[in-house]
């Protein structure tokens, strides 16, 4: 075995001098590629080159097929998974931008005039009337005035009980009877 | 349970007088609307009111006696929280002794309403009409 060591030797130099190499030429062939593709997209070819090519029928082919095909499902599912929409709705709705186009439509005609129209229109009437016959609506309108009855209803009954006591006190000082004790009460 | 004064009692009785008076409005009204589309002899309204008056009376005792007998509470006494029961037993009055409590009610209001005065001296807190029915008028 001894005299095959020299050439084993002689190959491991040979190899790590070969990855040596690829690895410098692959790294420089790289950034060649990279300041290619940058000097192309500086250049006016280059926005003319993409010009060109979303102009042609392949590109609009292409998009035809891609929305032809389980891609958007795809996406439309991603999107739902990873909550994408709630994302964008919070950054959005956070956002000052937001609160100030809220602040323009509501300082805007636009406003005024869509509530007219909705006034002027039979259908929030309709709506209306829906809503106030609904049984949750009805039910909640005879709580609400069963309530404000009883409220009623119990005022009376503490100041008629008042009244009792002190009609009971003058009748029994004008017929000089010893007041009454605490009131009565029955077995 | 306490006894309950005379104020309570006059609301309550003042509640349910609007409420046999409104009833018997109505009814009434409507009587008189659908007999005068009919030609009707002299003789015979006279007679129609007499049945009337009748009925009217029969609807208030009635009303009244009904009550007091099967609950123990005409609408205007459960709207004042209070409740008609026998002195002794606490039970609702019999139909018997409701019907001679309404009596006496009557009895004591003759006499310029004095009958229902012994309610403010009363140790019961009990009227006349409550003294001779032996009922007392408690609080629920």
């Amino acid at each position: 075995m001894r005299w095959t060591a020299p050439a084993t030797a002689a190959v491991s130099v040979a190899l790590r001098a070969e990855r040596g190499v690829r690895r410098t030429v692959g790294r420089r062939a790289e950034d060649a590629a990279l300041a290619t593709l940058d000097a192309v997209l500086a250049s006016r070819v280059g926005a003319e080159a993409v010009d060109r090519v979303l102009a042609s029928e392949l590109a609009s082919r292409t998009l035809g097929k891609v929305l032809e095909g389980p891609l958007v499902e795809a996406v439309a599912r991603d999107v739902v998974r990873y909550g994408v929409l709630e994302r964008l709705a919070d950054s959005v709705l956070d956002s000052p931008a937001a609160e100030r186009v809220l602040v323009r439509v509501l300082d805007s005609k636009l406003l005024d005039e869509a509530v007219r129209r909705l006034l002027e229109g039979d259908e929030l009437w309709l709506v209306v009337d829906e809503v106030a016959q609904s049984p949750a609506v009805t039910e909640a309108i005879t709580r609400q005035s069963v309530g404000f009855a009883d409220q009623v209803a119990g005022g009376v009954r503490g100041r008629s009980r008042n009244a009792d006591a002190w009609l009971e006190r003058a009748a029994r000082h004008a017929l000089r009877r010893p007041p009454a004790g605490p009131p009565p009460e029955t077995r | 349970m306490s006894y309950q004064g005379l104020v309570t009692r006059t609301i309550a009785f003042a509640v349910d007088a609007a409420l046999i008076n409104v009833i018997a409005l109505v009814v009434g009204v409507g009587v008189g609307l659908a007999l005068s589309v009919l030609s009707i002899p002299h003789d015979l309204e006279v007679v129609l009111l007499a049945i009337g008056g009748a009925a009217f009376v029969v609807w208030t005792v009635s009303y009244f006696a009904v009550f007091w007998s099967t609950t123990g509470q005409t609408p205007g006494n459960r709207l004042m929280r209070i409740r008609v029961c026998g002195e002794n037993d606490g039970a609702a009055p019999s139909l018997r002794r409701s019907l001679l409590r309404f009596g006496a009610l009557l009895l004591a209001a003759l006499p310029l309403f004095a009958g229902f005065l012994t309610v403010l001296v009363d140790d019961r807190r009990r009227g006349l009409h409550d003294m001779l029915a032996g009922t007392v008028v408690v609080g629920v």
